[in-house]
């Protein structure tokens, strides 16, 4: 990990975007990758919590020493409770 | 009144069977269509396409679906969109249909989309093959939405893509990324019919409301934005 530790922070946090996004086991393109020195925090949504851990198991393959800090959130699936009305 | 339910981005595979179906079983009640604005599967397979068409099929509202990036990944476009047509759900992609809600004539028009940019900051169909393409598809696609809802003979019309037709809506997504959100021609094909609502997803991070140049409501349904099963828009009719 020292070649990659050596790299600037905004290249080592579009790489993990792009493994989010290309690798099968996540396809996700709406995570967004912080990294703070050896520290990377996740934001977004996704639609369960399996996807949540596979999202944690894509960046630590990539990158083993990083810290994550995963607040991706699970969006909600209930019914709206209103409507708008479109004028 | 009618009232449009609608959701996109729901990027649904085996794992997320069945989670949204019980906000679903007795939507009739509270809506007369459900729109689904692409990204329906993870991978865009016919074994996510399943899933899809048991989420969403048989309901008691009529379903009509535009697909989303994710749907065309692994090439297998005609195969989902068959399986989702044999669920019912009203496949659209550069045409359009009218539904006889009763009080009302519902035309949808439908078509994916595709990037390029808004005004003053978008691609160009100039220079490389690969770009003149990039920008090619994305004017066909507009084209075809313009011509799909010109030719819908009904009381209210309503866009449906999966791309965002204007700014405002993909607002809150990183400035660089706009042009792979969508792009300013969809907005302007909108504009050239009397259109009521335009739906769109794939601005994850964006915001839900906008409205085109010419004032057409724009709504960003991506799951994400609404944080629910679908969003509710009820229009005069």
């Amino acid at each position: 990990m020292a070649e990659q530790s050596g790299t600037a922070p905004h290249d080592r946090a579009a790489e993990l975007h792009r493994a989010l996004a290309e690798d099968p086991r996540t396809s996700e393109l709406g995570v967004t990758v912080t990294m703070r020195g050896e520290k990377v925090h996740l934001s977004g949504t996704v639609v369960s919590a399996e996807r949540k851990a596979e999202i944690d198991m894509v960046v630590h393959e990539a990158e083993p020493g990083l810290r994550v800090t995963n607040d991706v959130q699970i969006v909600s699936a209930a019914e709206p409770t209103g409507a708008e009305d479109i004028r | 009144m009618t009232t449009i339910a609608a959701v996109g981005d729901v990027h649904l595979d085996e794992d997320a069977a069945g989670r949204l179906r019980p906000a679903l079983g007795h939507i009739g009640d509270t809506a007369d269509v459900l729109l689904l604005a692409g990204d329906l599967t993870r991978h865009g397979t016919v074994g996510e396409a399943r899933v899809v068409a048991k989420e969403f099929g048989g309901l008691d509202v009529p379903v009509v679906a535009v697909l989303g990036n994710h749907d065309y990944h692994c090439d297998e476009v005609a195969e989902v969109t068959s399986v989702l047509a044999d669920a019912g759900i009203h496949v659209l992609e550069g045409d359009g249909m009218v539904l006889d809600l009763g009080e009302c004539m519902l035309g949808v028009a439908g078509v994916k989309g595709f990037g390029g940019g808004f005004e003053g900051k978008c691609g160009t169909a100039f220079g490389e093959p690969e770009m003149k393409s990039f920008i090619g598809h994305t004017v066909a696609a507009a084209d075809r939405l313009k011509s799909a809802l010109a030719a819908l003979d009904c009381d209210v019309r309503v866009a449906l893509t999966h791309y965002a037709p204007v700014p405002e809506t993909v607002a809150g997504e990183p400035p660089e990324i706009f042009p792979f959100l969508g792009a300013y021609q969809l907005g302007n094909a909108i504009d050239c019919c009397d259109t009521a609502l335009a739906v769109h997803g794939h601005a994850h991070f964006g915001s839900e409301r906008g409205q085109t140049p010419g004032g057409v409501p724009v709504r960003n349904v991506a799951q994400p934005v609404i944080n629910g099963a679908y969003a509710r828009y009820r229009l005069p009719t």
